[in-house]
């Protein structure tokens, strides 16, 4: 068990910027997730990391052990790959062995540690099998034990559930976690999915374009987004264009087309300044009435329901379109096309910044 | 997908041509290895025999050329695998600009005719040939090394002329190994040279299994390259065939010749599937 430490970690491909200047300490125990579109750079990190791609500039260090040049078998890591990445020609006991027997364990110890190894994910009935003979959630949980056998100092996981259907999916995430928890050994995950990283980590880390845009605990990555990117990206956004009407500490108010004027409480423009608003669907409350005084009112245009939530497209004044997301049962949970409604928008999920900086 | 009757009828052109320009004169000689050949008249009216087949094993110099083939067909086979896998490997998993030159360099030989191959090995390996000359100009050797008319003619012109099978093969099998199995092998302490011998070579065994049986097929059926290194004296079985027949006039002789150079074929394609499925654990 060991803290991850990266020191300015910087690559490039052919002269484009893939990471840039990344710094960031896991703390011993600590499951940290790395979240960004593709293409930002985590799996790059995670790849230097493991020591198959080796960073042009910056340190790597696990504990106090400056790893940055040591080749990838001698780093004590467990690497789990969103393709499994098992042996196809051994079996899932050797599989598991494979690490073990790379350090000298033999005899009573290997066959004792397998089976643990084993057991920890469910699979001891599994272990004369081969690969191609267990379901793609098998198959990853093996890959998870292999990873865990020879007590790695840090896990890594590059994308581990993205093969596995959305059911499969939830429940490795509770059983990663409690895995997790368990052994408390150090974890970086890396993921594109905002579910996954917010709901696993203790602190996650947002990268975009190589860039990290903020290193934080999953409440303050989705209540306190340092960057329009980071607002823009977590949550399910409206992304609107607007303008600054005035400001007021941090926050201050947005005007949406002709008229509409909205509070914001994250307004990172100067007054007056043309910029890209992000309203969360889940922050737009609904409900049936008429305009009275300053709420907002609109009409109904599209329903979809998907299960536990309900999202509305609602026309406002000015051909302005919101989408608002809501439970699907309670009061104003079935509001059909056409229904005349009223909106309460909570300020602090209302964000505005200017156009680049969310792109 | 494909339906069992379509598949029937797409397999059909290839299937009648092979039926009728392969399978059927291969079984109209199956009688023929059955009969007596009388020097200066033929085969013998009505008479069956086995002694095609026995002399076969019997035979001293029959036996000789039998062994001579397989050990060519090994030799070569081994040589093509030693000398292939390092390239076919550099081909891989080498930067993507060199790839294709360097399949155009392999494959390049392959546009030359046959004959002026074997030709240029003559003008190479002959007793005053380029390499024996040089060799003597240097004072290395008193008198010609012997290159030609024996297995280390034949071992050298076979394995530049098949080289390019065992290759192709190869780098097809080697692009096939995911370089993330590699990559977990590594992380869980395997060296470079351990991530080799315990994922990569294995994983690309249905390639070695492929090129080697093509490359031992092709070698101990070639005639041109055998005849024109190994001279008239120094025989295999396709040379020794092509002479029963065309010389000695013993089409039975050379059926039941041409048929134990077929099941040896089988034999071995046979035994080398087992062997290296119990070796990579592939079913």
């Amino acid at each position: 068990m060991s803290s991850l430490t990266f020191d300015r970690l910087g690559k490039s491909y052919s002269g484009a910027i893939v990471v840039s200047d990344v710094s960031m300490t896991i703390k011993e125990g600590e499951f940290v997730s790395l979240l960004g579109p593709s293409g930002c750079g985590k799996t790059t990190i995670l790849r230097m990391v493991a020591g198959l791609v080796e960073p042009d500039r910056g340190r790597i260090l696990i504990g106090d052990e400056d790893v940055t040049a040591l080749p990838p078998n001698r780093r004590g890591l467990g690497l789990v790959f969103q393709s499994y990445a098992l042996f196809p020609h051994l079996t899932v006991f050797e599989n598991v062995a494979f690490g073990l027997r790379r350090r000298k364990v033999t005899g009573a110890e290997l066959d004792k540690r397998v089976r643990e190894a084993l057991a920890l994910v469910r699979l001891d009935a599994f272990a004369a099998r081969y690969p191609r003979q267990l379901s793609g959630g098998q198959q990853q949980r093996v890959a998870i034990a292999r990873a865990l056998a020879p007590r790695p100092r840090v896990l890594l996981f590059d994308e581990p559930l993205s093969n596995l259907d959305a059911q499969l999916r939830d429940e490795m995430q509770i059983e990663l976690k409690r895995l997790q928890r368990g052994l408390g050994i150090t974890t970086l995950f890396v993921t594109h999915d905002q579910g996954e990283a917010l709901s696993m980590s203790d602190r996650v880390g947002v990268m975009a374009k190589g860039v990290m845009q903020q290193f934080a605990t999953p409440e303050d990555i989705y209540h306190r987004p340092a960057t329009g990117f980071v607002a823009g990206f977590i949550g399910k956004p409206n992304r609107l264009s607007g303008q600054v009407v005035s400001r007021n500490g941090a926050g201050g108010s947005v005007r949406l087309g002709a008229s509409l004027i909205l509070p914001a409480a994250h307004v990172d423009a100067v007054e007056g300044a043309m910029v890209d608003v992000v309203i969360r669907q889940e922050a737009v409350g609904l409900r049936r009435g008429r305009a009275e005084s300053d709420a907002l009112a609109g009409v109904v245009a599209l329903r979809s329901f998907s299960g536990p939530r309900v999202q509305y497209v609602v026309k406002l004044t000015d051909d302005v379109e919101l989408v608002a997301e809501a439970p699907s049962s309670g009061p104003d949970s079935a509001l059909a096309i056409g229904s005349k409604v009223l909106l309460a928008i909570d300020p602090l999920a209302v964000f505005a910044m200017t156009a680049e900086a969310i792109a | 997908m494909i339906r069992y009757r379509h598949g029937i009828m797409l397999l059909a052109p290839l299937a009648l041509v092979l039926a009728g320009f392969f399978l059927l004169p291969v079984v109209m000689m199956l009688p023929t290895s059955f009969r007596e050949y009388v020097p200066g008249l033929g085969l013998a009216p009505g008479v069956w025999t086995l002694e095609n087949y026995t002399r076969i094993i019997t035979d001293d110099y029959y036996r000789e050329v039998i062994w001579r083939t397989l050990g060519l067909g090994l030799f070569v086979t081994l040589a093509c695998l030693l000398l292939g896998y390092p390239l076919a490997y550099l081909i891989a998993r080498g930067p993507e600009r060199w790839r294709v030159p360097l399949i155009l360099l392999v494959v390049f030989p392959m546009l030359l005719n046959l004959v002026v191959r074997s030709f240029g090995w003559i003008a190479l390996l002959a007793n005053r040939g380029l390499v024996n000359n040089l060799l003597t100009e240097l004072g290395l050797i008193a008198s010609p090394l012997k290159l030609m008319f024996n297995l280390t003619g034949l071992m050298i012109g076979l394995t530049h002329i098949y080289l390019p099978f065992m290759v192709l093969m190869l780098v097809a099998a080697i692009r096939n190994v995911p370089r993330d199995v590699e990559a977990a092998a590594a992380t869980l302490g395997s060296s470079r040279a351990h991530v080799f011998a315990a994922v990569t070579l294995p994983l690309s065994a249905p390639g070695i299994l492929a090129g080697s049986i093509l490359v031992f097929v092709l070698t101990i059926s070639a005639l041109v390259t055998p005849r024109m290194l190994g001279g008239p004296t120094f025989k295999v079985m396709a040379t020794l065939i092509y002479d029963e027949y065309m010389q000695l006039l013993d089409w039975p002789s050379g059926s039941a010749l041409s048929f134990a150079l077929t099941f040896m074929a089988i034999g071995v394609i046979w035994l080398s599937s087992r062997l290296t499925r119990n070796w990579a654990g592939m079913a």
